[in-house]
């Protein structure tokens, strides 16, 4: 007993030490935390229960019978933030730089088989040089396990990703598949294939950050949602990001106490939206005043900025937001801002978080690129997600809802649940200017005329009575009462419920 | 009395004289530019009538449109308050000629005021004490050269016309004076349309004391004590008090009584200030007479009792003045801090746009809050950026500071910029507490502008518990969340980390304990055991408390991870982290901000009015690379080094955001 003790002691101490200590400090001396220090800080102090430590590769060529390390490069188990309960791997890149084994891909399905059967999210720490290549198709196959159960559990339990080291290849599709993508700059970086292929294959010249590090993928490819200064900053934000989240689709998402009144008045909104229609005025003000105690979690705030995504609190409890953003392109939707704001509505719906959209929009934008680009179908995504969406949806028209955007952005037709709209709202086809030129197509050589017929078509629909009249939104409220009105609402529809008719599935425009 | 008046005049001062006159039972008549339709002064006033474009040489400024709103809304009077038209002999002519009534000095007084040279020539005659200088224009380089001889280094160069900074230069030597005069009368030509430039002694370590005076159109005239504005930056006041602590009661007198004999000798029939620049030795010289109220007339309020918006209206509606000079009060003391929007932390560069929020300190208890705007307000780039007054009012100087610091803690600007970083420094300046300063303080004590590390709190213990004691109540807050494992509740620890992040990104490391201790919170620093409280919720920027015994009231806000905690002048930079994470956090490099030298920036919102340069072109340190212009002012962009232009990425007419890339070096 006592020798079995003693063996379990060396062989734990052994995996904790990953790849030994030189390998450790050039994992520090790159600004990278080793896989369990990374765990550390993303759960509460001593939560962490580690599964299969004693876990060795099954491969005998090149030499890698000799070379066993146990865990095989990847730490797995789970613990709480929070108090609430969250399953977990980390790669561990002094371990065979991380490569995935068939023995290091089973440890991390284990795990998400674990979280699937107990209804709890998985985070999954990456750094990874890639495939271990001595095993060959082994390793693909594991790749291809986890994949599969990424999609099985996706809008199941909540799975997040953080790329904290390399990730290239076929891995970058495991985190592309989880809800959300976090990664650290300057050491991070995912692309399908790298700066050697690329140069070799298009004559290229790019580097590895350029191609795939941080800022390419939350300001250019949107395949991120944030980008961290290094590894504490990126874990510590993943723990309050998980305090918004259900641990399962079958959960409500979690409550917290709030001291900020339900009933609060923000005098300073019914200022907000200037008097001149084509001045731009930040969406985020009214978010950041209307939500509990200002704390708004904003996502992908530097891709598609034309529209607003994020997480915040209405009276403890977690909503979706998606705003349209005057100040960047109008607050126009493009194929970028579609798919954008279309994923999230997608994932707030899977996990019954209610959505609030506040809607400033002129329309699509306009331009070969955008049809050619295919608009069209993009756009689709984003009207498709808020159709199908049966979570609790309030809508709040600050200002113009034009045109086919108006239809998509949560209005009443989609099953809207709570549709206001602000006194200045001007709910119509399109500008009145536009409409003017259309319509009096022969007068448009009489610009007194024209003047005339535009000031009559404003006084017609900018305004919110036309919709009003006809019940496409339920009242007009002050701005300064948007967050008492949204509490309100929310709380008449804690208990919503719609039934669907059966299908396999719908056929999103993809 | 006057049954309606009409306000010519915006912001602030706006409001004010509104205030005055509703509780007089007078009606008020605003007027407004376009960019003022939504101004606080206009909701307040019971009319409002549209006196044309936001420039105010199109609107405040525009003589007829002012009489006209005057009359189609029935004024008897018009106020017309500090700035625009307010020194405007012309108008106050014409005023008074349509049968309104000026509330003000009569034209005539303006007149004699209005000019530097001839104010000086009256001063003299009327026994007043004025600096040795020439009292005539100087036509030329060389003669400019003479009188500074004659007169003696060092000397002052001055615009006839000019004022608040601008067409002045000191001269040292014979070769400061020759180039002084020179650019000074371009300056005077140019900006003002009179070269007319004269020259005078300079004052070394000056006070600029002013004496606040009240004529009636009965011939009596009294001196309200003084006021202390020496605390400039760029001849800009930025802190008045009163009394002055400089002052001897010999000497407060002295001033007063050439002060009364000035007013007098011009028939001076309204408020009006005698502006003195006092040397070390309690020497002091006339400076000029301003025919009007004061921006920082509220000091000289709190100390006497006396409203002067209802002094000056009761003297144009021809009252006497109700008290003679011994009974005028001297009570306490008052202070003054000018809020204006603009960044400290960028060389002063006015700051525009929404009032995203705007909470200044609660009114009563001895603060009062001028202001003529509101939060939800926009401050347009056309007017001053002064868009606040704090005033404070104390038993003694000392309960004035202190009174003056928590009210700066408490006073919220959000959305644009603000000096209250600035006047909380200047406030927690030992030097400005013992009253030892002069009109050069601001340019010695912040010779390389104003930084935040030129500021170190007094208390950094203080700030350490604060950070720590708000991160507990988070944890306390997070500890509440549903769904949580049993057996792994949320524990909240005792000890911590404060991390304090510097401006090159260093952090500094402080481990903390903190015990719940009845109500508050038993936090340990090192050696020394801290208790503090705080109250303010979660939403709230504004927090106070108590500190080992002491109130405070600070501001904190959570940015990303960091806490923002502003108190006394101090901006600091804290996260706190259980000790196991600070030790990983150690780990992780300092980045490096990323190299900006290539860039020219936009210090400021604004208009991009001129590109001096073009792509390839070579540039020498110093030379000129874009205009940009915002609050009605110019403001040049030099070339800090010497360069190639690569590219130009603004263009002339763009409206700038902050740190909007202008253009790149190569």
């Amino acid at each position: 007993m006592h020798d079995i003790n003693q063996q379990l002691e060396a062989k734990r101490a052994r995996a904790r030490l990953g790849g030994g200590e030189k390998r450790i400090a050039a994992q520090h001396a790159k600004g990278k935390l080793t896989a369990r220090e990374r765990i550390e800080l993303l759960l509460d102090e001593g939560s962490f229960e580690e599964w299969d430590m004693f876990v060795e590769h099954r491969c005998a060529d090149f030499g890698m019978a000799e070379n066993k390390v146990p865990s095989d490069g990847v730490v797995t188990g789970y613990g709480v933030i929070n108090g609430r309960l969250v399953f977990v791997f980390s790669q561990d890149f002094t371990v065979f730089g991380g490569a995935l084994s068939e023995a290091h891909a089973e440890k991390i399905c284990k795990i998400m088989d674990q979280a699937m059967k107990v209804g709890a999210p998985v985070i999954g720490l990456n750094d990874s040089g890639g495939a271990r290549i001595q095993e060959g198709v082994a390793s693909l196959g594991g790749y291809a396990e986890v994949f599969q159960r990424n999609v099985t559990a996706s809008g199941v339990i909540p799975q997040v990703s953080v790329i904290m080291g390399p990730c290239a290849g076929g891995a970058v599709y495991s985190p592309a598949m989880t809800d959300f993508i976090f990664m650290v700059k300057d050491s991070s970086y995912m692309f399908v294939t790298g700066p050697e292929v690329v140069r070799t294959v298009t004559h290229e010249e790019v580097t590895a950050e350029d191609l795939g590090g941080a800022l390419t993928h939350t300001t250019k490819s949107g395949v991120a949602d944030l980008a961290f200064e290094n590894d504490v900053d990126a874990l510590l934000m993943v723990r309050r990001l998980f305090n918004y989240l259900p641990l399962n689709n079958r959960e409500k998402p979690p409550l917290r106490r709030s001291d900020d009144p339900a009933d609060r008045i923000e005098m300073s909104l019914d200022t907000l939206v200037p008097d001149n229609p084509n001045k731009p005025y930040d969406i985020k003000e009214l978010i950041v005043k209307t939500v509990d105690d200002g704390e708004f979690f904003e996502l992908q705030p530097d891709n598609a900025q034309n529209i607003v995504i994020g997480f915040g609190r209405m009276s403890g409890q977690p909503v979706g937001i998606v705003a349209n953003q005057p100040l960047v392109l109008a607050g126009c939707l493009d194929i970028r801002a579609s798919i954008k704001a279309a994923r999230f509505v997608r994932f707030c719906d899977a996990f019954g978080i209610p959505l609030i959209t506040f809607v400033d929009v002129p329309g699509f934008m306009p331009g070969t690129a955008q049809e050619y680009g295919g608009i069209i179908r993009h756009g689709a995504k984003l009207l498709y997600a808020y159709a199908e969406c049966t979570v609790p949806k309030i809508t709040v028209i600050t200002r113009k809802a034009y045109g086919g955007a108006y239809d998509v952005m949560s209005s009443k037709h989609l099953r809207g649940d709570v549709n206001f709209a602000w006194p200045n709202a001007e709910i119509a086809v399109m500008g009145p200017k536009g409409a003017v030129e259309i319509i009096f197509r022969e007068e448009k050589n009489d610009p007194a005329r024209i003047a005339a017929r535009e000031a009559e078509y404003r006084a017609k629909f900018a305004n919110p009575f036309i919709a009003g009249a006809r019940g496409y939104i339920d009242d007009v409220i002050q701005p300064h009462e948007t967050r008492k009105r949204i509490c309100r609402s929310l709380v008449m529809l804690r208990d919503k419920k719609i039934d669907e008719p059966w299908r396999k599935h719908g056929n999103i425009p993809l | 009395m006057f049954k309606k008046i009409l306000i010519a005049n915006r912001g602030e001062i706006a409001c004010r004289v509104i205030r005055t006159a509703r509780r007089l039972g007078i009606a008020t008549v605003a007027v407004h530019s376009d960019a003022d339709r939504d101004a606080r002064h206009v909701a307040l006033a019971d009319e409002a009538i549209a006196i044309g474009p936001a420039p105010s040489r199109e609107s405040y400024l525009v003589m007829d449109r002012i009489i006209a709103a005057c009359k189609s809304s029935g004024a008897e009077a018009l106020h017309p308050g500090y700035g625009f038209l307010s020194e405007n002999e012309q108008f106050a002519r014409r005023v008074e000629e349509e049968g309104i009534v000026f509330i003000g000095p009569k034209h005539r007084s303006i007149a004699a005021m209005g000019d530097k040279i001839s104010s000086k020539a009256l001063a003299a005659k009327a026994r007043v004490n004025t600096i040795p200088g020439h009292n005539a224009p100087i036509e030329t380089a060389d003669e400019a050269v003479k009188v500074a001889r004659r007169i003696g280094y060092p000397v002052m160069i001055k615009a006839s016309a000019g004022g608040g900074g601008k067409g002045l230069r000191v001269a040292w030597k014979d070769q400061d004076a020759f180039d002084g005069y020179t650019s000074c009368r371009n300056e005077a030509r140019a900006s003002f349309g009179d070269d007319r430039v004269f020259i005078e002694k300079f004052i070394e370590e000056p006070r600029h004391i002013e004496i606040q005076v009240l004529g009636d159109a009965h011939g009596n005239c009294v001196y309200l004590w003084e006021r202390e504005c020496s605390i400039q930056r760029r001849h800009q006041k930025v802190i008045e008090e009163a009394p002055s602590p400089f002052l001897d009661a010999k000497t407060r007198r002295a001033m007063g009584e050439q002060a009364v004999a000035l007013a007098k000798a011009v028939d001076y029939q309204s408020a009006g200030t005698v502006e003195f620049v006092v040397g070390k030795d309690r020497s002091f010289y006339f400076l000029e007479m301003n025919t009007r109220l004061q921006v920082e007339h509220p000091v000289t309020e709190c100390i006497t009792g006396f409203d002067l918006v209802e002094q000056m209206i009761r003297i144009a509606a021809g009252e006497k003045l109700a008290f003679r000079q011994e009974d005028i009060p001297l009570d306490g003391w008052a202070i003054e801090c000018r809020i204006n929007a603009e960044d400290p932390f960028r060389n002063f560069l006015p700051s525009t746009g929404r009032l995203v929020k705007f909470r200044p300190p609660r009114e009563g208890g001895g603060v009062r809050v001028d202001t003529g705007v509101e939060e939800g307000g926009e401050i347009p780039m056309y007017y001053d950026s002064m868009i606040a007054k704090l005033i404070v009012h104390g038993e003694d100087r000392s309960a004035a500071i202190a009174r003056m610091r928590e009210a700066l803690n408490a006073f919220v600007i959000r959305g644009i910029s603000s000096n209250i970083p600035f006047q909380a420094a200047l406030l927690a300046h030992p030097r400005f507490a013992s009253g030892q300063f002069n009109t050069g303080f601001i340019a010695e004590e912040y010779p390389e502008g104003f930084t935040t590390s030129a500021v170190t709190h007094a208390k950094p213990d203080f700030l350490l518990s604060l950070a720590a004691a708000a991160h507990r109540r988070r944890r306390e807050r997070a500890s509440g969340i549903t769904g949580q494992m049993s057996g792994s509740e949320v524990r909240i620890p005792e000890d911590f980390v404060v991390v304090i992040t510097g401006r090159d990104g260093r952090r500094d490391y402080t481990p903390v304990s903190v015990l719940a201790e009845g109500s508050a919170l038993q936090v340990t620093v090192g050696d020394h055991i801290h208790r503090i409280t705080l109250a303010g919720a979660a939403n709230d920027i504004v927090m106070q408390g108590e500190f080992d015994g002491e109130p405070w009231c600070a501001q904190l806000e959570r940015i990303g991870l960091d806490y923002r905690i502003a108190h006394n002048g101090a901006t600091v930079l804290a996260r706190v982290l259980t000790p196991r994470a600070a030790e990983l956090l150690a780990l992780m490099p300092v980045k490096a901000a990323a190299d900006l030298s290539k860039f020219l920036l936009s210090p400021m919102p604004g208009l991009l009015v001129e590109i001096a340069v073009a792509p390839g072109q070579s540039v020498v340190a110093g030379e000129k690379l874009a205009v940009i212009e915002a609050m009605k002012m110019e403001n040049t962009l030099f070339a800090s080094q010497d360069g190639v232009v690569e590219d130009v990425m603004a263009k002339k007419g763009d409206n700038l955001a902050v740190d909007q890339v202008i253009l790149r070096f190569a």
